[in-house]
């Protein structure tokens, strides 16, 4: 009944398009909050991602990846992300609004009536947790434990697939080497948010939803989390089959599926491309490329940011805690820029050296 | 809870309480749902439906018995009662007196029985203080003797006592007896006439449902002692593996199939049906008793699950599918690899223990696919362990050359068929995967290359022309006579048992395929021209050979040939030659190598390629191909294998192994179906075209193919003799014994097929407990005549010596002798016992059939019996006497008269008419028989 539509959607289906795709749409959101949490588009926007799952129900292939019961909880988790966001956000643009009229925020009228935590607060968090449980032990009756087959040590399962909450990381590793996608990211995300309450220090606009204030930090944030990892995670439940293969939503997944892998290092690039001379014998003379961009790339904007754009920021932060900033935002903003170079030059590596597996 | 002013947000306590009832509405609702999910299992449905089927089957079995009563009797035995009640009710004064006494005598008895025991206890308490003491010389000592003194006469007196109430009772009680006695006897023969009436009422009130078993099989309390509960059999010394670690098998099979073990449930509907074979399995005095073996070691599936899916049943047809899908709700568990067998392949599960057997007992369909894969040549292609010491099954082409032209090798290896419709040899081009005009152009050129280096590559061979004119007519008698039909289908004289006539090839169309130098020399010895042949030499006088050539190349084969022979095409063969050295060369270093070719060379090594390629040397022995390792994948693990290892290619069939193998089976090119390869790379097991029978057949072998551990303890071990038995039987099937002979439960195809059984080769079971070893042995490498009269004809196998003693050994073990080639010599008679045993000889007539001549030879054959002057070196004395004394048991049907019924002796003037000594008389005169001069 909808093949036509579901052919056109596998058909555009890839990791760039949705990912380009997403990025666009968050980009929308960031830029006219206002109008995206309005009534009629929020609505609307539910009812179309209601009416993609509906039609998708009716492909018996889309079913059977969506209903599998350890794939139910991150359809949960797409929908329930969305309303937290939207929530949130729709918070946020009220009080603007108010404060921008001069009026007190929501949450200043609020906090002129008080209640006691007891019995009031705790009252419902008990009512709450009840529903909780009550909702676990359905969601048990309702879908079994999927028990599988019992291990063996000379079948790996196809796909291999890591833990739901770290698909994200998996997913990294396509644009990756283990070590950077396994534990320099990783790292770097724990340290990041573990740095934010000494980087942000800031106790104005704190304590209520605001969002024109805090536009950066609100940016930045959303960005790492629902870009760089949820869509990630979404990614790699649904779209990524056996061999890590990208398949689109309604396709079936075969495992003998090939799609070319022919990447190249930026060296090659470099050498053999441009300059038709073979490449170096030596690592760092064939390396020199990559590592002049990494310098470039981590030396340049941090310098140049903090006597332009970020001028002010500089001055609150003093360059240590400017430093870590920049870095550690550089360093995010690195996985989309690796994922574009990727899909756009084919790249591999910006430094490929093989003699001690170190590759960047 | 204090009420004030609601804060305008979500802070209403109302609202929070109206959460807080549907909450624990909802709450409530899943404590019971958790309960009822708990409670309600598929097999508890199984068992209500079960005990509804038994205790409704006892209700019937009750109306029975029943109907069964005899009213009559019963209504005669009540009066009887009645009356003898009244009887007993007229003297009633007495018998209350009586029982009134007895009733007081009971209490007696107790009391005196206590007080009796209470003085023992002290006695022996005292007894053995006094020694004790004593043997320490304790001053005590004295103490304790007055004590046992005094004690001694009271037991005493209490014993006493005892014994004369105990007396007093059994009066008393016989007394009683007596009065009652016929109205107990009356109520003896009322019960004996209800008796299955009652046995009956008693098992229904066993099995009925009650409340009070509703309320023990009732939720919560159901882990008490419910009726309802999960059967299961733990199985000692059999495991399930699940790759870290093994764990005890536990089957909970019979948690639904509760009649498979009763024997009155085959007519009932699944799941409880009988197994249809309780005398092999389940049976407690089965070979397979199901406390030992359970149910999944044989069936396969999940037998720790207690619901049709989880227990991995498998649908042996798509209609059973569907219906299963229907009743059941069945589907594939994907993530389950022991899945059950298929009823129909469940034989496979018996070679799991019984290895290193040619056959399994009782398993036809496992036999019938492990007989056609060693005759179709399975093995060749394919290793397999336990059957690594199967023989080539085509014949050598070592000397084909001198055998048979270019152009007949050619139209043979493009279709086999197209010669003889029989043919085992498979075909292996023009198939599925190389039927496109490209591909047919190649195979044709490949199909030239490997007649052109057959023949160069042959060495020549001198044949023995025939000197003799033959007779047609004499020769397709000799063929039939001879035995040649045994292993050859000639002419269409199929003998009726087909089972072993298919053992050498159909002889078809000779005319048009071999010269008669070449078939007179062959029949006159066929390891002349190939010394690794099975066809064994039958001694042909040169006329016979001469004869049965004309007979057999009288016929031809027309339509073969007449067809167009096989063209080459130069430019196929050189694309082919350099699509084959790039696979080691460089393109302009192929080419070079190409050129460098004579077209003689070219056809040559294309041959060498495309013999290699389509693995033809695995089956034939090719100059050449000596040492090369055989194409097909080893498929000792194929029943076990991993389902992702097996390509279906684009194929629609079931992901199963069966499936798989089913399909390759009937075309084994299809799994190459809409893929993109190039000629080399193709599939290349060549076309057997079985049939649906011999597919499952196959099927079930291949599925049988496993390397799954079971503790040695479970398998199916053999002796030393039962080792050797199997040597045997292989050796015996490799050589088609059976083709001839009645052995081993065989029935012998031509002797099956004949009329007059007289005529027909000998039963051979027993052969081992009647024949020397040595002369078997001696018989065995070089045949002699027994029965002259025979017209089929042992031929010479040419064994080695190895071959030999292993038939000499299976023999003697199959009859459970012990083999000895010492010879069996028998202590030098007396001159009148040998004199008495010829008396007796003459006197029961043996020579009228144990002796050739016109006179016995008019009687028919079936009264003519082996030549005796043998007798000495050819049979075990011991058996001579059992003979003797009853021919019917050591060999049912046979002629031979039984002189000695019962062990008594027809002659009474002999050693007074004792048969034993006799017989032995008899015997010791035969071993010093000597035929009788001729006589006229």
């Amino acid at each position: 009944m909808f093949d036509s539509f579901e052919h056109l959607i596998d058909a555009v289906s890839s990791p760039v398009t949705i990912f380009t795709f997403a990025t666009a749409v968050f980009i929308l959101f960031v830029t006219f909050p206002r109008q995206l949490t309005s009534k009629w588009v929020s609505l609307g926007t539910l009812f179309l991602v209601l009416a993609f799952f509906g039609i998708g129900l009716t492909d018996e292939h889309f079913r059977k990846i969506v209903s599998t019961p350890d794939n139910v909880p991150i359809v949960g988790l797409m929908f329930i992300f969305g309303y937290f966001t939207w929530f949130a956000m729709k918070k946020a643009v009220e009080n603007d609004r108010r404060i921008e009229k001069g009026e007190p925020t929501v949450e200043q009228l609020e906090t002129n009536d008080k209640v006691l935590v007891f019995p009031y607060l705790i009252f419902i968090e008990f009512v709450i947790a009840l529903a909780y449980g009550a909702m676990l032990v359905i969601w048990s009756l309702w879908l079994k434990a999927p028990l599988e087959e019992p291990a063996n040590p000379t079948v790996s399962p196809n796909p291999s697939k890591a833990p739901w909450y770290f698909l994200g990381l998996q997913e990294m590793l396509v644009y990756f080497d283990p070590w950077i996608a396994g534990v320099l990211l990783p790292t770097f995300i724990i340290i990041g948010l573990c740095a934010i309450p000494y980087i942000d220090r800031d106790p104005a606009n704190s304590g209520f939803y605001c969002y024109k204030a805090r536009r950066a930090v609100i940016i930045a944030y959303l960005f790492g989390f629902w870009i760089l990892w949820i869509l990630l995670i979404i990614m790699g439940t649904f779209l990524r089959g056996p061999n890590w293969n990208f398949f689109g939503p309604f396709e079936v997944w075969n495992v003998h599926k090939v799609v070319p892998l022919v990447n190249v290092n930026l060296s090659e690039i470099v050498f053999i491309k441009w300059l038709g001379v073979g490449l170096p014998k030596q690592w760092f003379i064939r390396e020199w490329p990559g590592f002049a961009v990494l310098f470039l790339y981590f030396a340049i904007p941090p310098a140049v940011l903090a006597r332009t754009a970020l001028k002010d920021v500089y001055k609150k932060l003093e360059p240590t805690r400017y430093l870590v900033l920049v870095i550690l935002l550089l360093v995010m903003i690195a996985l989309p820029i690796k994922m574009y170079l990727r899909w756009a030059f084919n790249l591999k590596y910006l430094v490929a050296i093989p003699e001690f597996f170190f590759n960047i | 809870m204090p009420r004030t002013k609601e804060p305008p947000t979500l802070y209403s306590v109302h609202k929070t309480f109206i959460w807080f009832a549907v909450i624990s509405l909802v709450l409530t609702f899943s404590l019971a749902a958790i309960v009822y999910v708990d409670y309600v299992r598929e097999w508890k449905t199984y068992q209500k439906k079960f005990i509804r089927l038994k205790t409704d089957r006892a209700k019937k079995e009750l109306k029975e018995a029943e109907a069964k009563i005899d009213k009559k009797k019963l209504e005669s035995l009540e009066k009887q009662l009645k009356d003898a009640d009244a009887a007993l009710t007229s003297h009633s004064s007495g018998r209350m007196s009586l029982e009134i006494r007895l009733g007081r005598l009971d209490t007696e008895v107790t009391k005196a029985r206590s007080q009796t025991q209470n003085l023992k206890q002290f006695e022996d308490s005292a007894k053995y203080f006094f020694e004790e003491t004593r043997s320490h010389n304790d001053p005590k000592a004295s103490e304790y003797e007055k004590k046992l003194k005094e004690l001694t006469p009271k037991l005493s007196q209490a014993k006493l006592n005892l014994e004369k109430l105990e007396k007093e009772i059994e009066e008393k009680q016989s007394a009683l007896n007596g009065m009652t006695a016929a109205e107990k006897s009356i109520q003896k023969s009322i019960d004996r006439v209800l008796e299955d009436k009652n046995r009956m009422e008693r098992k229904i009130k066993l099995i009925e449902p009650t409340l009070a078993k509703d309320i023990l099989n009732a939720p919560m309390v159901d882990f008490i002692a419910p009726s309802l509960r999960i059967q299961q059999v733990v199985l000692e010394d059999l495991e399930d593996d699940y790759h870290f670690t093994k764990v005890q098998k536990v089957d909970r099979c019979t948690t639904c199939h509760l009649g498979i073990d009763q024997k009155d449930f085959s007519d009932a509907p699944q799941p409880f049906k009988t197994h249809p074979n309780l005398d092999l399995y389940l049976g407690p005095h089965s070979p397979h008793p199901v406390e030992k073996f359970g149910c999944t070691v044989c069936h396969g599936g999940n037998g720790h699950s207690v619901s049709f899916k989880d227990s991995a049943h498998t649908p042996h047809s798509e209609a059973q599918m569907k219906e299963w899908r229907k009743k059941y709700h069945w589907e594939e568990l994907e993530k389950w690899d022991a899945k059950m067998l298929p009823v129909n392949f469940t034989q496979a599960a018996c070679a799991k223990c019984h290895h290193g057997t040619v056959e399994v007992p009782f398993a036809d369909k496992l036999n019938k696919g492990r007989k056609l894969a060693e005759v179709n040549g399975c093995f060749n292609c394919h290793k397999v362990s336990g059957f690594e010491n199967r023989w080539k099954v085509g014949p050598d082409l070592e000397r084909v050359g001198s055998k048979l032209s270019e152009q007949w090798i050619e139209k043979w290896v493009e279709d086999p068929r197209s010669f003889r419709d029989s043919t085992k040899m498979p075909r292996s081009f023009h198939l599925s995967n190389t039927a496109s005009p490209e591909d047919r152009e190649r195979n044709k050129t490949a199909i030239k290359a490997i007649a052109a280096y057959l023949v160069k590559n042959s060495e020549s061979v001198e044949f023995k022309k025939p000197t003799l004119s033959g007779d047609s007519k004499n020769g397709e008698k000799l063929v039939t006579e001879l035995g040649c039909v045994a292993c050859h289908t000639v002419g269409g004289t199929a003998i009726p048992p087909l089972a072993d006539n298919r053992h050498g090839p159909e002889l078809s169309g000779l005319g048009s395929k071999v010269t008669s130098d070449w078939l007179h020399t062959w029949l006159k010895n066929p390891k002349h021209f190939s010394p690794n042949t099975r066809m064994p030499n039958l001694r042909l006088s040169d006329q016979e050979a001469a004869d049965i050539t004309e007979y057999l190349l009288s016929q031809k084969n027309t339509t073969f040939e007449s067809k167009p022979p096989v063209e080459a095409d130069p430019k196929v063969m050189d694309e082919l030659i350099l699509t084959s050295l790039e696979a080691t060369l460089r393109r302009t270093e192929a080419e070079v190598e190409l050129a460098k070719m004579t077209p003689e060379d070219r056809l040559q090594y294309l041959g060498k390629k495309s013999i290699g390629q389509q693995g033809c040397y695995t089956c034939h022995t090719i100059k050449g191909f000596e040492d090369i390792k055989p194409i097909g994948a080893d498929l000792s693990n194929e029943g076990k294998k991993d389902i992702h290892q097996f390509d279906f290619g684009f194929t629609k069939i079931d992901r199963t192994r069966q499936a798989f193998i089913t399909q390759k089976l009937k075309d084994p090119r299809v799994f190459d179906q809409g893929k993109e390869k190039s000629y080399y790379d193709k599939l290349r097991m060549p076309q057997f075209n079985f049939n649906d029978e011999e597919i499952e057949a196959l099927t079930t072998f291949i599925l049988s193919l496993s390397e799954e551990h079971i503790p040695l303890q479970m398998q199916k071990r053999l002796d030393l003799k039962e080792e050797r038995i199997e040597k045997g039987r292989l050796l015996v099937s490799k050589l088609n014994c059976t083709g001839c002979h009645a052995l081993d439960g065989k029935p012998g195809s031509l002797r099956e097929s004949m009329e007059d059984k007289g005529n027909a080769p000998p039963v051979l079971d027993g052969e081992g407990a009647k024949v020397q070893e040595k002369w078997l042995h001696e018989f065995l490498k070089n045949p002699a005549t027994i029965r002259p009269w025979l017209r089929a004809r042992m031929p010479t196998f040419d064994l080695t010596e190895e071959e030999t003693k292993t038939l000499v050994e299976y023999f003697a073990n199959l009859a459970h002798e012990e083999v000895s080639y010492k010879g069996y010599e028998i202590p030098a008679p007396a001159p009148e016992r040998l004199e008495a045993g010829k008396t007796l000889f003459t006197k029961l007539q043996c020579a009228k059939c144990h002796e050739i001549n016109a006179a016995s030879t008019a009687m028919g054959s079936s009264f003519l019996a082996p030549d005796l002057t043998l007798s000495r070196e050819r049979l075990k004395p011991e058996w001579v006497k059992q003979w003797v004394t009853d021919p019917q048991v050591l060999q049912e049907g046979t002629m031979m008269p039984t002189f000695f019924p019962e062990g008594q002796s027809p002659i009474t003037d002999i050693f007074g008419g004792d048969a034993k000594e006799q017989i032995e008389a008899l015997r010791d005169y035969l071993y010093t028989y000597e035929k009788a001069p001729e006589s006229q």
